[in-house]
């Protein structure tokens, strides 16, 4: 258990794979930190997700384009932080497609990473990045905090 | 491989069409499953158990893999369920409306009982 502040940082090229190398490597510190199983697979999850869309829509699978991860602990909050470099900001669904409408043929089966991602992490926030691109920051806490 | 980290493998139990997918659901996962499904289909499966095993991780693009598989089942007139399912798993079928659509076992002989009963029934 590692009670003090701590980091990792984490750069990948844009190529569809690499967010299982990102979500294992944020999945073994949050191990690392002491967190339980349950919460490292929301996290991994997560971290998943954000990691495709960085990949296929922010930096449009263009393998140059660099992936960064910041993953940060400080003994009460568990923060990840995906920022891709692409010029294509992503779109922020607020009422993501039913299942329904999907079955129905009115939605793409795709596209319920964002829903994921804000069921999954107490805090989700899509802003863009001070240099070209995105960042996604998924945050934990070491205990639940009620969502709003 | 990313590509290899799931395999899926097909049976027969009486009239029941088991899946097996041992691994990690995602977009590599597309092909394999879709033959898996079209090949029980074929044969005339009327029941379908997609039964996991060794799950790690399942991601979007794999709940749409599922979803069309859903959809497919649907349109065929088909029963389908899930066994095997991790509690995450489980957590995230919940989560996006799978469940409704197809029942959840805690494990193959559950799920291999119950709907051979309800075949009979």
């Amino acid at each position: 258990m590692h009670n003090g502040q701590t980091s990792i940082e984490l750069i990948f090229p844009s190529i569809l794979g690499y967010e299982v190398v990102a979500r294992r490597v944020v999945a073994t510190f949050a191990d690392f930190v002491g967190f339980d199983q349950a919460r490292i697979d929301d996290l991994k999850t997560a971290v998943g997700e954000a990691c495709i869309n960085a990949i296929e829509h922010g930096n449009q699978l263009q393998p140059d384009l660099p992936v960064y991860i910041t993953s940060s602990y400080d003994g009460h909050r568990f923060a990840v932080d995906v920022s891709d470099t692409g010029t294509n900001p992503l779109a922020i669904i607020k009422e993501p497609k039913t299942i329904e409408e999907k079955l129905a043929g009115a939605a793409s089966l795709r596209g319920m990473g964002m829903m994921l991602m804000a069921a999954l992490a107490d805090e989700f926030i899509v802003e863009p990045s001070a240099a070209p691109g995105n960042t996604v920051r998924l945050i934990w806490y070491q205990r639940e905090v009620a969502h709003t | 491989m990313l590509e290899d980290e799931l395999r899926v493998s097909t049976r027969v139990i009486g009239n029941i069409a088991v899946i097996d997918l041992v691994g990690d659901v995602t977009t590599f996962a597309e092909a394999k499953i879709n033959a898996a499904y079209q090949e029980m289909s074929q044969n005339g499966a009327q029941q379908i158990l997609l039964n996991f095993r060794q799950n790690d991780y399942i991601n979007s693009a794999g709940i749409a893999i599922l979803i069309g598989i859903v959809t497919e089942v649907t349109r065929n007139d088909q029963k389908l369920a899930f066994s095997g399912l991790s509690p995450h798993f489980q957590k995230i079928f919940r989560m996006v409306g799978l469940s409704q659509y197809a029942k959840i076992y805690q494990d193959e002989q559950e799920a291999l009982t119950d709907l051979q009963d309800a075949a009979t029934a």
